[in-house]
Parts: structure tokens; C-alpha cells; sequence
């Protein structure tokens, strides 16, 4: 959260300049905002009306360029190579951290592989410096690497701008986490009464026991004032006072 | 009294001046009506006890920075009846010493409890009123209501209210918030958390903790409809899009599933088996000691071989 607001500055910074300037002006603009080591996040500037102008102008590459950095990875880049202008090392170590983003998205454990492909990256050490320095130290991704399962553990990635039909699926991810916190708490409280009705027959039953054998003492005592044995051993009445006593 | 405050200073008080107040408060009671023997004597011991509800006495110590004024410790001050005031050289030492300890504590006012600010109360604040000008009074209401969601706890300031033509010098409540300190804040959840001694049946015990992991749940799914709510509204186009907040939320629901990896899944269904395993045993334990007293009891019962007669019914 704290990307967020390290950006929020820069981000207003950007729109001021991209709505006070038009056409080509707008290019250096552009360059500039996707080259800066610590911004991430394109839609304000993709909102500002001078920028949509762009579309369908000569300068509609640089418009191409920031809905690259907006939505796109590194594949895409490499892909479209010829109708985009050429980066700057800036641009492409940013282009990178975005790819990482998107990975990021679909699934929480990266492989090695995978990430050397989409990445352009030889070796794992090359891909683990690029991780750790540029990833990890800007504070985009926090997570771990797993060298011995050849993976990267993801447990925070920061966002990426949005694509109009990914807030639908946000809204169905969080519908679903609202019907499952539902359901347990529902059933929380389910073993709740579960446990005091257990609690309620245990007490029921030990006192039903108390009371039976509360009778039993004194049946048998009676028992014994009005039986007379003129011959209890004193075994027998040692015995027979074991029982009462138990 | 007036109810408003207009000085413009922000209190700020640690739960362990409220704890002070009340353990002062609980000792004297407890040591003044002792716990009484026969049912009897508690009804008589009763009604003499709401009548008798001590009053405790203390200074309240703190620091003062520009309008705020944090109020961090008390201690406790003997009250001399007769006239009326607070023990004077005790208060001396006792401040010294503290200053020995808290270098930058100063003495902010007193404390007392009771439910409402009185007229007496006015005589003790202007005594104070050489040591700090402006003393505060920090009241504690003991009577235990449970339908009061706040404390019980006020704070008053003096100011001079000029009242049918005579400037006078009348209590005015202020505003407080709690502020706390990391062992502060251990504690008073230690003390949140006390289940009653007698509560020890695992019923109980299991209730309370569901219970507990029931509001925590209850709590993150209402933020979580916040959120959901917010969204949506957003989809509709009743709040513009905030892109940042977006960002935000994609990136938190990334994190979901929390663990799913099929190593978790064997580690826990181990672990889950585990104590199932352990139960069963223990159960077994149990039942086979149970049955072996049985067996003994009934041996002892109708032993055949070494007597005859003596035997009684033993059902």
C-alpha cells in the first residue's frame, strides 16, 4: 500500500504535464513517465484527455506505449517489436517488473522456467538478480525463491492497472469470499450450540447418575437397619460399609 | 456543571491510570466490608454495602506537551475527613520520588471515584491548584453496568464561569481518547482474554474460543463487503473509478488462496489425524481403567471363595 502512495505524487505530477501539453510534446512526456524507477501505475495518465487525442495521429505510438506499459508484458513488446518505437533500458527494465506483475496475477507459485522465458533471461542467476534487486528491493513483490524446487513463492504482488474486464472478475472473486466467510460463519456458531447442548446432556446425565446412586445408598441402608442378621461376620460389615461408602 | 469543555486541550489517557483507579478502589472496598460467613450476614452485609461505597483518592501524573496532555500513571493519596483536603507531605514525598523515576512526569491533577462530580470535590481541586494550575479531575464510576458500552470514566477540567454575577470555579467535562503503550496493550488483551477459574469444562473453553474466532471472522467479512459493495458501484457507475484503490484491491485478492499447495494439504490431514489418533487413545485409556475398577468393585462385592455371608446387595 505504501507503492501506492509513493506513486500517488508522481502520478499527479504526470497528469499535470500530460494535460498541459499536446502532440508530439506529449511523446517526451510519455518517455519520461515510463522510464521513472519507482512508477507503476498508467491509467491516470491513460485518462487524461490529451493523451486520448493521440489515437489515430501520427503520435499514436506513443499512445501505444503507454497502454503497453498499462497492460502488456515483455512478450507482447517483443511480438509487436515493429510497430512500437524503440525503448530505452529504462523502459525495458520497467517493461520487465510489469511482466512480473502479470505473472503474478495468475499464479501464486512462478517457476524458473517460465519466468526466464517470458523474462528474455539466460541464467538462473541473471533471473535471481533481477528478482531480488529490481523486483524485490523496489518493494513491487515480496515473496520467496525456492532454488532447490526452481520456483518463486509470491506473497504479495502490487497491482497493475486495470483492464476494463478484469473488475467483473474482481467482483466474482470477492462475492465468492463473502459466500465462503458466510458459510463458516454459519457453521462456527453451528459447533458453538453444538458444544453447549453436548455440555447440557453431560450435566444432565452426571446428575441423573448422582441422583440413582444417591437412592441406591439409601435403600441399602435402609435395607440393612431392617434386615437383622444376627450373624454378620466382621468381614461381612466391614464389606457392607465398603459398599456405602463407595 | 457544564457540559462542555472549551480549553482546547486533547487528553490522552493509558489504560493503566483506569486499572490503577479501580484496583485502589477494589482493595479498599474488599478490605472494608470483609466477605461475610453466614447467608445471613450477606443480606445484612448487603445493604450496608450500598451505602458505604468507598471513596479512593489519588494524583494522576503525565506529561503536558502544547494542547495535549497525556496522562501515563497515578498513585494513591490519603484523604484526611476532617479537613477536608489530601494528605499534604505524603503527596511531597510521593512526588519526589516519581521525579526521581520519571524525570519528565509531572503532577497533572487527581482522581476519585463515585458517579458524579460534587460540590466537595471543588475544595481538593483548588488545593492542587498551587502545584498545577489548571488540574485535572479524573473521575471513575464503580457501579458495574452492563449495558454501558463506554467507560466509566470522565475527565473534568475547572474553569471560572461567572454565575449570577460571582466568577466561579465549576467542573467542565472534556473529552479523552485512550492511548497505549505496547505492554499496556498486551496486558489489557491478557486481561480481555481471563476466562473465569471455574470454567475449565473443555465445553466452555471450546465455546469461548469459537466465539472469539467468530467475531474476528465476522469482523473481516464486513470490511470485505465494504469493499465488494464499493466495487460494485463502481461497475454500475454511481462512483468514479478510482484507479489506485483498484490497483490496491487486485493486488490484495492476488493473495488468495491463502495455502492451497498439496503439501499443506498432507501436513494438515497429518497433523488433524494425529490428534484424533491421541484422542482415541486417550479414550481407550479411560474406558479400560474404568472398567477395571468395575471389575474390581464387583469381585470385592461378590467374592465367593474366602467367606461366607456378608454379602449384601449391591446393586
Amino acid at each position: 500500500m505504501d507503492i501506492e502512495q509513493n506513486q500517488a505524487e508522481l502520478i499527479d505530477n504526470f497528469v499535470k504535464q500530460a494535460s498541459a501539453q499536446k502532440g508530439t510534446a506529449l511523446g517526451s512526456v510519455i518517455l519520461e513517465a515510463t522510464s521513472h524507477p519507482s512508477l507503476f501505475a498508467f491509467s491516470e495518465i491513460l485518462a487524461v484527455p490529451t493523451v486520448a487525442e493521440l489515437e489515430g495521429t501520427e503520435n499514436s505510438v506513443y499512445l501505444k506505449v503507454l497502454q503497453l506499459f498499462a497492460h502488456g508484458t515483455w512478450s507482447d513488446y517483443r511480438s509487436n517489436c515493429s510497430s512500437l518505437p524503440q525503448l530505452v533500458p529504462d523502459q525495458v527494465l520497467k517493461l520487465k517488473q510489469l511482466t512480473v506483475l502479470t505473472l503474478a496475477e495468475t499464479n501464486k507459485v512462478l517457476p524458473y522456467d517460465e519466468l526466464m522465458m517470458e523474462l528474455d533471461v539466460m541464467n538462473v542467476r541473471e533471473l535471481e538478480d533481477f528478482l531480488i534487486n529490481e523486483c524485490m528491493y523496489a518493494g513491487i513483490v515480496r515473496g520467496k525463491l525456492d532454488q532447490l524446487r526452481r520456483c518463486f513463492e509470491i506473497q504479495f504482488a502490487a497491482g497493475r492497472d486495470l483492464r476494463p474486464g478484469q473488475l467483473g472478475s474482481m467482483i466474482q472473486t470477492l462475492s465468492n469470499w463473502l459466500g465462503t466467510s458466510d458459510n463458516l460463519l454459519v457453521s462456527i456458531q453451528e459447533k458453538i450450540k453444538w458444544a453447549d447442548t453436548m455440555s447440557e446432556l453431560d450435566k444432565k446425565h452426571r446428575k441423573e447418575v448422582e441422583a440413582r446412586v444417591e437412592e441406591v445408598k439409601k435403600s441399602v441402608s435402609v435395607k440393612l437397619q431392617t434386615v437383622s442378621r444376627p450373624k454378620l461376620s466382621s468381614e461381612g460389615s466391614r464389606i457392607s460399609t465398603l459398599n456405602l461408602v463407595e | 456543571m457544564a457540559s462542555s469543555s472549551s480549553s482546547g486541550l486533547t487528553f490522552k489517557l493509558h489504560p493503566l491510570v483506569i486499572v490503577n483507579i479501580s484496583d485502589h478502589y477494589t482493595r479498599v472496598k474488599s478490605q472494608l466490608n470483609p466477605p461475610p460467613l453466614t447467608s445471613t450476614s450477606a443480606t445484612v452485609n448487603g445493604v450496608e454495602n450500598q451505602q458505604q461505597a468507598p471513596r479512593v483518592y489519588g494524583c494522576v501524573i503525565g506529561v503536558q506537551r502544547g494542547r495535549t496532555v497525556e496522562i501515563f500513571n497515578s498513585f494513591e493519596l490519603l484523604y484526611d475527613p476532617s479537613t477536608h483536603s489530601l494528605d499534604r507531605p505524603f503527596l511531597k514525598k510521593k512526588q519526589e520520588l516519581y521525579k526521581k523515576v520519571f524525570p519528565h512526569f509531572y503532577i497533572l491533577g487527581w482522581y476519585s471515584t463515585g458517579s458524579d462530580a460534587q460540590e466537595s470535590d471543588m475544595h481538593i481541586h483548588r488545593a492542587l491548584m498551587d502545584i498545577n494550575e489548571s488540574p485535572l479531575y479524573v473521575l471513575l464510576n464503580p457501579a458495574i453496568n452492563p449495558t454501558q458500552k463506554d467507560l466509566p470514566v470522565t475527565i473534568y477540567e475547572s474553569e471560572l464561569h461567572v454565575i449570577d454575577g460571582i466568577p466561579q470555579l465549576i467542573f467542565v467535562r472534556s473529552s479523552y481518547t485512550i492511548e497505549t503503550v505496547e505492554a499496556e496493550r498486551i496486558s489489557v488483551d491478557h486481561v480481555a482474554h481471563l476466562k473465569p477459574s471455574d470454567g475449565g469444562s473443555a465445553a466452555t473453553q471450546l465455546a469461548a474460543h469459537l466465539t472469539g474466532i467468530h467475531s474476528a471472522i465476522k469482523m473481516l467479512n464486513s470490511r470485505i463487503r465494504v469493499l465488494h459493495h464499493y466495487l460494485v458501484g463502481m461497475q454500475k457507475g454511481d462512483i468514479p473509478c478510482e484507479n489506485s484503490l483498484l490497483r490496491q484491491v487486485s493486488s490484495l485478492l492476488r493473495r488468495l488462496p491463502a495455502i492451497e499447495s498439496e503439501k499443506f494439504q498432507d501436513d494438515f490431514l497429518m497433523e488433524y489425524n494425529d490428534t484424533l489418533l491421541i484422542t482415541y487413545l486417550a479414550m481407550f485409556t479411560n474406558c479400560s481403567s474404568t472398567m477395571n475398577e468395575l471389575v474390581d468393585k464387583f469381585n470385592t462385592a461378590y467374592d465367593r471363595h474366602s467367606r461366607r455371608g456378608g454379602r449384601t446387595a449391591f446393586i
